[in-house]
């Protein structure tokens, strides 16, 4: 598609929302395009960046997203203390985000993409992140189906920083937990690498600001796959499959009021779908990818990888941007859970990618 | 396996036909509940869904 097409065609959108849904979705609209053309132009990928990191010792995807983290919190700390208004992104310390998080960190490395990656890459055409997405979504929704039996393995109330330690205690905490991060980087890649290259600074430098604006704006940080879970519970409904007021996550008021109104309402998915429009855009003036044609074998195994994607973002509260850039930058004790455990799920998810050759 | 091209196509046409038939099948939106253009200071507590809530 051209890029004057798709212009008029996002303009077009962007007016309906603002007409018809809210000026704040329409405005939302914009941020989510706008992250979309900072993920797919600085091919900001968290999954890349930490397989780089693991299989080549390149640490300069790692730094990008310390930066951007980094950044983030900068930014979001202050406000949470300043506009009484504005959420953290809070989830429980529980076994169930131990174990999605591990098993997110593994899937995300076959399906080469976490939240963010499998919708940039379906915006830019990769076939298996386009493939993968609706699965992703059917296992984002049906994780949070089953979510209260997971959570009855073990949780405790979620922990906030700022509670704790007061804005600046928490910002001070965070800053060093990040440096700390970057030493065992360092001690693993040894000397002489290059830290960090041109699009990553620029990429989260332009997502933390996006990020920033996303909080602002929404009152809540920046999420993707609670909007997956909404689209899939949404057609389960009109499927008459599945029935939200029997369903301790979905039976919840504010749930059971967005699975009844139109998506489009929801910030999740407005930014969503901005994504997949700034990817598509960037992929307007690269033009489509070269990539290698997979093997049926290939195909089957991304696809189950995707579904598993969904299913555990939801048991882990959340994927590298709902849990990891959007709980650690607002101070939530489950973002720094959640780092190590998905490293460590990567640690063999680059394994499996590597014995099925992709 | 269809061709990259084909995908990308059944790709955007499913979600434009899923935007679409969701706006046709859920009750009209009620613009006078309008949230505000910017949450910060504007004194009303949000309430979205996000994926670190576990309820």
């Amino acid at each position: 598609m051209k890029r004057f097409s798709l212009a008029a065609l996002l303009a077009a959108f962007f007016v309906f929302l603002a007409l018809s849904v809210s000026i704040r979705q329409a405005v939302l609209l914009m941020v989510g395009i706008g992250m979309g053309m900072a993920l797919a132009g600085a091919r900001f990928g968290f999954t890349t960046g930490w397989r780089q990191l693991i299989e080549n010792k390149d640490p300069q995807g790692v730094t990008g997203q310390a930066l951007l983290l980094a950044l983030a919190s900068l930014a979001a700390l202050p406000l949470l203390g300043v506009f009484p208004e504005l959420h953290a992104a809070l989830g429980p310390p529980s076994v169930s985000l131990l174990l999605g998080a591990f098993v997110f960190g593994l899937a995300m490395q076959i399906a080469d993409g976490c939240g963010s990656g499998t919708l940039y890459k379906a915006g830019l055409g990769v076939p298996l992140n386009m493939g993968i997405l609706p699965l992703f979504a059917l296992g984002s929704f049906l994780g949070s189906v089953h979510l209260d039996r997971w959570l009855s393995l073990g949780q405790v109330a979620p922990v906030g920083l700022a509670t704790e330690l007061g804005t600046g205690g928490a910002l001070l905490l965070t800053l060093a937990l990040l440096a700390a991060a970057l030493l065992l980087a360092r001690a693993w890649v040894g000397p002489g690498r290059q830290w960090i290259g041109r699009r990553w600074v620029w990429g989260a430098i332009v997502l933390a600001v996006l990020a920033t604006l996303n909080l602002l704006l929404a009152g809540q940080p920046w999420g993707v796959v609670y909007g997956f879970g909404l689209w899939a519970g949404k057609v389960s409904v009109a499927l008459g499959l599945f029935d939200p007021s029997l369903n301790a996550f979905w039976g919840q008021e504010g749930n059971a009021q967005r699975i009844s109104q139109t998506v489009l309402m929801d910030v999740t998915t407005i930014t969503n779908i901005g994504i997949l429009g700034g990817a598509l855009w960037i992929a307007a003036r690269s033009g489509p990818g070269a990539d290698k044609p997979l093997t049926r074998q290939q195909w089957i195994v991304g696809l189950v990888a995707g579904f598993v994607l969904g299913y555990s973002s939801r048991l882990a509260f959340g994927c590298n941007i709902g849990a990891m850039l959007s709980g650690i930058s607002t101070g939530s004790l489950h973002g720094w859970l959640w780092v190590p455990l998905a490293f460590a799920g990567s640690l063999v998810g680059v394994r499996v990618r590597r014995y099925y050759r992709y | 396996m269809a061709s990259p091209r084909i995908l990308q196509t059944l790709f955007w046409l499913g979600l434009v036909g899923f935007l679409g038939w969701d706006w046709a099948a859920s009750p009209p939106v009620d613009l006078r509940q309008e949230p505000p253009l910017i949450a910060a200071g504007s004194g009303q507590v949000v309430s979205g869904g996000h994926c670190s809530m576990a309820k």
